[in-house]
């Protein structure tokens, strides 16, 4: 069967023909092309170990190229909009691009844009676009803020100086994102011709920008503006642009300025147009956190400390979180006060209030979050009586158990205030100051600084109580005295400052009451009084409605100044604050026995409760340093000291009122106590404004049941560890009191008395970080021992225990078998349930619905829980896959959990609290009051020029020798010369300043240039601010020319900052021997004295004919003179030198740019260089006669003949040696002459004459063997010419012969041979 | 001039307590102080030798600063100039221990022009201030942990007991440009208590007293202790004979927290120090530490909370014990120069788990300064 089977079967055939067939044979052919690498490569790989290696390297060196160094991403949720920057070269389209891209985003048509614009230009986004004029200054000011730039080229004209400048510019401070945009391409006629031109543009701006960088194309105009199509592309590019970030701008806080007020009162400025002013600045904050009080610049203006800063509601608020594809009409906003859009437009001497009918204003209710401010003036819009009904209406009992006052009772005892103006002379500033009748003749107080204070604290403090705020230390601080009106059924003051005034309220007998005089209306009243609150308000709702109504009060006043009141209150909005601060002197106070101020007593005792609250606190501090003293004791002192302090000299006998009741008080101490300390601890950082109010309650309040509350408050200070927050930072903290650090008086005085309290507290205690504990030998081993058992290892671990780690674990991860044991660890039935069927869930649904939806949700959670760890675990696992993680990879990681904990950290907390641990974030708006601003920051206010805030770092407001690396700019025409100013631009600032170039010298020594290298680095060392390392720097040597030349200088970077500077320069002296003996010289005019010398014995000289020295001792004798020592004998006629190195001292000019300050921004001129003043004077040095050339002459030169020395001589062979005795030539002339005798002359002649006739014989002799010879030839030539005549006819006869004989026998040969054979042969 | 801006902001405080801590902060920030009523009440008024010499100190490792002293010594006006560091001597006063210097200078160490190599000589131990040892085995540790890892160290290379002195230490720091946030929250477990026990110029046998007597009392609480015992003799003892322990518990997590004991100087009111007595107070003050517990000693509080805001940008934790009132002012100095608030919390033990390990924690928060080293040269 099988074997049937078996045959049955058809053995395979393979397919012949068809589709199957032909992919079969295709793929068997290539493989048969394919050489054994190309078909199996990976078999090849490894074939050279250095191939490999290579390979390994290039893909290293490929993956590293794409690492960055991570960094923190400190980017905050709601980011601040992104500053755009347009710019470019005059009459290049800028302003119509703005115009187009405003309205491109909001469809509305913005016709006279100045300063920056704010708009929402998505759901994620909003735009700050600025226009940057033409000139360097703000050019440098936008490169440094801008995030992203629109640069735009006039294609028609091609680039220009601007373009280039302005890249450069961008190099140098941090490269932000740029987009080149071309204009001006419809005066192209020729397409060709326009297609060359963005080529050749193209290709230029990528090789200074980036390749690939974007260029945008404006082809051209439509009714004057771009083409619709084209805006709206670029509006798409910049809205989803994604921008790196800046390191300075990331460590530097700044602000680009939107809006400017001038907060100085305008009667100051009447007096003194040129007075100081005091100027809030607002826009949103970029960069980093800025804390309160930080030191700014403001490139252009100067150096300021930011008085206060306040967050205000977003003018320009993204819109809220909903799923929308687009923004609709309303979230379009944009905001630009500066153009008059935002409700108000800012004029030279008037403010304008645009009640426009565009949607803008219809927005406002919404802005306005409903809050305490909108109560609050509800409230008093709808009061039915005046204040002073109600103050006389109202009573109260300053004391437990006294009898309630009326404030007809005090009237009585007091006459109210009269209001009188008060300049102060230093600060410009008008006051009103309440004057008392019976006080007119007021002490007065040591203090200078608080001489404007004290004039109205000695108005004050005799007979009546009555607050005055005062900033103690602060020259121009404001100073305000507030009067409100205060009913137990009215509006209160949502505010814990309030709780003064309120204090002064009860104390205050209603009806004299020092009201001013309202000559404001009564609407101006409550406008303050919002404004107050609203400052006051933690939650600071300081809306577009609010400010416009400021705004609106402002102009009033203006209008009318003899109403001061509206606008005192306007100026004062730190009276809250300065109040605050107020609150922390008294007890500061405590320590500082001796101590005189000038507060007014009468709010020491308003104050009495907050002071009780401090001493709670101080209690606490006690109780932490475990304190011996007691409470009454520093108390006593406390409130002693805190009337001495406040009244000064004057007021004795209130002080002693003022000692009573504090005695009283400090009986019932316990009770309120209790009072304040559980509002202390009611106060916890998240809830501070919340609390506030409460406080304030219970200072009107406390007197209810107190013995009750201060056994609950006992019980609970037992039970809680004390507010620490409290403890360390005080009052301060709780109300963030931003001018603290504007007058280091209060800020100490607090601190110290603190400190009093603590063990070592004192002010003059002593210094040591170890607290020794005093308990310690209280207690015994055991005791502690029990305390601190599971300190060790061998305690117990908690939820770290193995043990019970295990069985979470279980619990997590379900059964398992024990493979070892052969147990079997089964799951809680929880898990089991949630793993299992649905089934059960379901019965248990059916059967108690209720209880199972929290089971369910509880289970859900736990399996999201194990799902979310399982993922992790993979993830962990799935990323470590190739040989674990790199150091790059977990350094990402590491700072990727830094952000998520900045993020967290501070999350839930409200924002005034936030503000005061990490400072104000970025992304909020603010405003920034700047006191000390110079007036021609107002007067010459152009919003077209960028007003930059930028916060300084701490060392960074100081000033010292900056070295830096600089190169001078390849394209700019000349080398600069040292000690000519420059301009610098470094950081935020702008200044000029006097370098000096060196170079570094092989021994490290730093030596200076007179110009700089052509092409290479330089260092260089400046007298100005210091600016962290690693700075870019920026130099033009004029901000004011426009010459066509490139205007950039140099660039470089900051390499060191220090207080000193070693430069030293080359110094020849030169000498003159005096005298010369062998070796020795003495040497003359080189010193002038024997000091000089001694500081220079030992020092290496040398002649000008190169024989070295070295100076030893001054002789007495020429004064300065000092003997030598040479190598050599020296010549009279040689000149000695010694070379010397010289310190430089840099120039100290440190000259910020006024920029801002100037009528005309761009006309602003320093120090001028030499060869400026000597170009405008026509003044031409007369040069040194020496320092010109003269033609050269050259004599020719001659050498002496050679001499071979002797020795020299010996040793040469003797070809070469000279020669002893060369014949020499024998001189014919010396021999004598010979006179012949008669006879020996007949001999001479006789032979001669036969001489002669022997010679003549001879020449004829001669003669004829010569005609001989001649004929000789003639023959000779005869016979050899026969010879070969013959010889030539024998020959021919021969050859005829033979040639005959040869034919002969041809002729008998030619029978057999061919014919053409014999030819051949012929 | 430009420098209206720093003149403008001086900051003014009274009283010779906290001088250090104010003179290091404004070197740091560069903010010139001017302390006023320096004992001005005392028999002795004005700055006291050890402040001098702590202020010639610093005017020694700075550059361009400007101390001004009045006549009566009552008042120092101090104009910070730049950290210079580099290899520095300084001979420390008497009055007080090296280690009141030290610490000041393990402030500024990380942020000098030069890395700083410092050799102080004095007293090495009394009973005021932190001892060297103390500072080496807590303080280093703890500065390791903000990036200063490389080059730090701490060599007693002769020991000088109070009153005359005679010591020398060698301290060395490295100066990166910035220094790490650091979140040091984990206590951990002690693992193991180490200590130092010296003696100089006294009987060899006095530190293996000490150690016994130590080892007695610790031992039951842990197994892993070793004392090592460091008698000097000579040149090496310095000047005056006295006797100590410091101890150190070290936790699983690398917190170092630790204690000492140092015998009274000669010539000292009361009875001379038995060394028991010693041991046993040195290890009790040890536990007393723990229940205090944190992750920074008592002693280094103030320099974690430093180093932590002048780190990077960047959210910074510690969790300490206590607060001791020089860290509570120290804090209130950091706000004043650099306006950083800490946020402090409260930490609150589980109520489930009931463990006992002292009292209440305190975990402080900052985000830090991103002060950065104006100082050093790059390249």
């Amino acid at each position: 069967m099988s074997e049937f089977e078996a045959a049955s079967q058809k053995p395979h055939r393979a397919r012949q023909h068809g589709r199957k067939q032909e992919k079969k044979k295709a793929k068997t052919t290539q493989d048969e092309n394919l050489s054994a690498k190309q078909r199996n490569p990976k078999a090849f790989t490894a074939q050279s170990a250095v191939r490999m290696a290579r390979q390994y390297r290039r893909a290293q060196d490929v993956k590293t190229k794409k690492q960055h160094i991570p960094y923190v991403d400190r980017t905050p949720l709601e980011p601040p909009p992104i500053v755009v920057g347009i710019v470019g070269p005059p009459k290049v389209g800028k302003s119509t691009l703005m115009q187009c891209l405003i309205k491109n985003f909001t469809k509305q048509k913005l016709s006279n844009v100045q300063g920056p614009v704010t708009i929402v230009s998505g759901k994620k986004r909003r735009l700050t676009l600025f226009e940057c004029g033409n000139d360097i200054s703000s050019m440098i000011d936008i490169a440094k803020v801008a995030d992203l730039v629109l640069l735009l080229i006039d294609a028609s004209f091609g680039f220009e100086m601007e373009i280039f400048e302005f890249l450069n510019i961008c190099q140098v401070h941090g490269f932000p994102k740029i987009m080149g945009v071309l204009t001006h391409l419809d005066h192209f006629k020729n397409n060709k011709q326009l297609r060359n031109t963005k080529k050749r543009l193209k290709h230029r701006f990528w090789t200074d920008v980036y390749p690939g960088a974007k260029l945008f194309y404006l082809s051209g105009m439509v009714y004057g503006e771009y083409q619709k199509t084209e805006i709206h592309n670029l509006g798409r590019f910049i809205s989803v642009m994604k921008f790196r970030q800046l390191q300075w701008r990331t460590t530097h806080p700044y602000v680009l300025a939107d809006r400017m007020e001038d907060l100085t009162g305008p009667e100051d400025v009447r007096q003194n147009p040129k007075c100081d002013r005091t100027v809030a600045l607002y826009g949103f904050l970029r960069g980093a956190h800025m804390r309160a009080n930080s030191s700014v610049h403001i490139p252009g203006c100067g150096d300021f400390v930011v008085q206060d800063v306040s967050m205000l509601h977003d003018p320009c608020p993204l819109p809220d979180k909903e799923k929308k594809r687009a923004l609709n009409q309303k979230e379009r906003l944009i905001y630009a006060p500066f153009s008059g859009v935002g409700g108000i437009v800012y004029d030279k001497d008037a403010v304008y209030i645009d009640l426009g009918g565009s949607h803008h204003h219809q927005k406002e209710p919404e802005q306005i979050t409903p809050g305490s401010t909108h109560e609050l003036v509800s409230s008093i819009i709808d009061t039915k009586h005046t204040i002073d009904t109600k103050m006389a209406a109202s009573e109260v009992s300053i004391f437990r158990g006294s009898v309630p006052v009326t404030s007809t009772q005090v009237e009585s005892s007091a006459s109210g205030p009269q209001e009188e103006m008060v300049t102060d002379e230093t600060t410009g500033r008008t006051r009103r100051r309440a004057v008392f009748e019976e006080e007119e003749e007021g002490g007065e107080n040591s203090s200078e600084e608080e001489r404007d204070d004290e004039e109205d604290e000695d108005g004050m403090t005799q007979v009546d109580p009555e607050v005055s705020f005062r900033t103690p230390g602060d020259g121009h601080a404001s100073k305000k005295r507030k009067v409100t009106g205060q009913e137990k059924d009215g509006y209160t003051f949502a505010d814990s400052d309030d709780d003064l005034e309120v204090d002064w309220d009860i104390l205050h007998p209603p009806g004299k009451t020092p009201v001013p005089k309202m000559t404001a209306t009564s609407k101006t009243v409550k406008t303050t009084e919002e404004e107050d609150n609203t400052d006051k308000d933690d939650d600071s709702e300081d809306d577009d409605g609010d400010e416009e109504m400021d705004v609106a009060m402002e102009t009033t006043k203006e209008k009318n100044p003899s109403t001061q009141l509206g606008r005192d209150s306007l100026r004062t909005k730190n009276a809250p604050r300065e109040t605050t601060t107020e609150v922390d002197v008294p007890k500061t106070m405590a320590n500082l026995k001796q101590d005189e101020g000038s507060a007014g007593i009468v709010e020491q005792k308003a104050k009495k409760v907050d002071s009780k609250a401090e001493k709670s606190d101080s209690e606490m501090n006690s109780n932490m340093s475990d304190s011996s003293g007691g409470e009454d004791v520093d108390e006593d002192a406390g409130s002693e000291l805190d009337d001495d302090d406040d009244d000064g000299d004057s007021d004795d006998e209130v002080d002693e009122e003022e000692d009573d009741d504090e005695d009283e008080e400090e009986d019932s101490s316990i009770e309120e106590y209790g009072d304040e300390e559980e509002k202390d601890e009611r106060i916890t950082p998240d809830e501070t404004s919340a609390v506030l109010p409460l406080e304030t309650e219970g200072a009107l309040k406390w007197k209810e049941n107190l013995s009750q509350k201060a056994t609950d408050a006992f019980l609970r200070r037992q039970a809680d560890t004390p507010n620490l927050r409290k403890l360390v930072y005080g009052r301060v903290a709780e109300d963030q009191s931003s001018d603290e650090e504007d007058d280091e008086l209060g800020g100490l005085f607090k601190r110290t008395t603190k400190k009093s309290e603590g063990r070592r507290g004192g002010p003059n205690d002593l210094d040591c970080a170890k607290f020794p504990i005093t308990t310690g030998e209280a207690r015994e081993f055991e005791e502690i021992y029990d305390l601190i058992k599971d300190c060790f290892v061998t305690g117990d671990w908690g939820t770290q225990d193995a043990k019970r780690q295990l069985e979470e674990d279980e619990a997590l991860y379900g059964d398992f078998e024990d493979l070892e044991t052969g147990e079997t660890h089964t799951a809680q039935t929880e898990e089991k349930e949630e793993e299992g069927g649905e089934d059960q869930k379901d019965n248990q649904e059916d059967q108690n619905s209720g209880e199972t939806t929290s089971v369910d949700k509880t289970a859900q959670e736990k399996l999201l829980e194990k799902k979310r760890k399982l993922k992790e675990l993979f993830n962990a696992e799935y990323d470590n896959e190739e040989g674990g993680e790199s150091y790059y990879d977990s350094l990402k990681q590491e700072l990727e959990q830094q952000a998520q904990m900045n993020r967290a950290e501070f999350e839930d907390m409200d924002a005034e609290t936030r503000a005061q641990y990490e400072g104000y974030r970025p992304g909020m708006y603010v405003r920034l009051e700047v006191p000390g601003m110079p007036c021609e920051f107002v007067t010459n206010f152009d919003a077209s020029y960028p007003v930059i805030v930028g916060a300084l770092m701490s060392g960074e407001d100081s000033v010292g020798y900056v070295q830096m690396r600089l190169k001078k700019h390849r394209w700019h025409k000349r080398i600069l010369k040292t000690r000519d100013p420059l301009i610098f631009s470094v950081g935020w600032r702008r200044f000029q300043s006097v370098p000096l170039y060196s170079i570094q010298d092989h021994n490290m020594r730093n030596r200076l240039l007179k110009y700089t290298p052509e092409h290479l680095h330089c260092s260089t060392t400046i007298w100005g601010p210091i600016t962290p390392q690693g700075t870019g720097i920026l130099c033009v040597q004029s901000v004011g020319d426009r010459s066509s030349d490139f205007r950039i200088a140099t660039t470089g970077v900051v390499v060191e900052l220090d207080k000193s500077v070693n430069i030293v320069k080359k110094l020849k002296l030169t000498g003159y021997p005096l005298k010369i003996y062998k070796n020795t010289a003495f040497i003359k005019d080189m010193f002038n004295s024997i000091l000089e010398v001694a500081k220079f014995e030992g020092a290496t000289v040398r002649t000008v004919s190169g024989i070295r020295g070295t100076i030893k001792k001054a002789i007495k004798a020429p004064e300065g003179a000092f003997r030598a020592t040479f190598e050599d004998k020296i010549k009279l006629s040689d000149i000695v030198f010694v070379r010397t190195w010289c310190p430089v001292q840099v120039p100290r000019l440190y000259n910020p740019l006024t920029t801002l300050l100037l009528a005309e921004k761009d006309k602003w001129s320093g120090m001028k260089t030499v060869g400026q003043l000597k170009f405008e004077r026509s003044i031409r040095n007369n040069p040194s006669q020496d320092s010109l050339y003269k033609p050269v002459e050259r004599k020719p030169q001659r050498f002496r003949p050679l001499r071979v020395p002797v020795k020299l001589q010996q040793h040469l062979p003797f070809k070469t040696k000279p020669k002893q005795n060369p014949a020499k030539p024998v001189k014919v002339m010396d021999r004598p002459v010979v006179i012949m005798e008669p006879h020996e002359r007949k001999v001479a002649a006789l032979m001669k004459a036969l001489r002669s006739v022997h010679k003549d014989k001879k020449a004829q002799e001669k003669q004829k063997v010569k005609e001989r010879y001649q004929n000789y030839r003639k023959l000779l030539e005869k016979e050899t010419a026969k010879r070969e005549a013959r010889e030539k006819q024998s020959k021919k006869k021969v050859y005829s012969m033979m040639t005959q004989m040869e034919t002969k026998r041809k002729k008998k040969q030619g029978l057999s041979h061919d014919v053409p054979k014999m030819g051949k042969f012929e | 001039m430009a420098s209206s801006g720093s003149n403008s902001h001086v900051l003014t405080y009274e009283g010779c307590n906290f001088l250090r801590q104010r003179l290091v902060l404004a070197t740091l920030s560069n903010r010139p102080v001017k302390i006023k009523k320096i004992r001005s009440k005392d028999a002795n008024p004005g700055v006291q030798d050890f402040e001098a010499s702590f202020i010639r100190l610093l005017d020694r490792i700075t550059n361009g600063s400007r101390i001004e002293v009045n006549e009566t010594g009552t008042t120092v006006y101090y104009q910070p100039g730049l950290l210079h560091g580099g290899k520095i001597e300084h001979d420390c006063n008497e009055q007080r221990a090296i280690g009141y210097y030290l610490e000041a200078l393990i402030c500024l160490a990380p942020f000098t022009k030069e890395p700083l190599h410092a050799t102080l000589r004095g007293v090495t131990n009394d009973q005021v201030d932190v001892s060297v040892d103390y500072l080496k085995a807590t303080c280093l540790p703890l500065l390791q942990q903000f990036g200063l890892i490389a080059n730090l160290d701490l060599k007693i290379t002769k020991r000088g007991a109070a009153p005359e002195g005679g010591g020398e230490v060698i301290f060395t720091c490295p100066n990166p440009r910035k220094l790490r946030p650091v979140k040091i929250t984990d206590f951990g477990k002690i693992k193991r208590i180490r200590g130092w026990a010296f003696a100089t110029r006294v009987s060899p046998q006095t530190a293996n007293r000490i150690v016994e007597s130590a080892r007695g009392v610790l031992n039951r609480c842990l197994t892993d202790i070793y004392i090592y015992t460091d008698h000097r003799k000579g040149q090496q003892g310095g000047k005056s004979p006295g006797f100590g322990l410091t101890l150190v518990a070290e936790t699983t997590t690398g917190v170092m927290l630790g204690s000492e004991a140092v015998s009274r100087p000669k010539g000292a009111d009361g009875d001379p120090t038995v060394p028991e007595d010693l041991g046993r107070g040195a290890s009790k003050l040890l536990l007393e530490e723990i229940y205090r517990g944190g992750c920074v000693d008592s002693v280094n509080q103030s320099i974690a909370l430093l180093f932590m805001a002048l780190g990077d940008q960047d959210v910074s934790k510690a969790v300490l014990g206590p607060l001791t009132p020089y860290t509570i002012q120290f804090l209130r100095h950091l706000q004043d120069f650099f306006k950083v608030m800490f946020k402090i919390e409260t930490l609150k033990a589980d109520d489930d788990t009931e463990l006992c390990t002292g009292a209440d924690k305190i975990q402080l928060t900052c985000i830090g300064v991103g002060y950065t080293n104006l100082s050093k040269k790059t390249s």
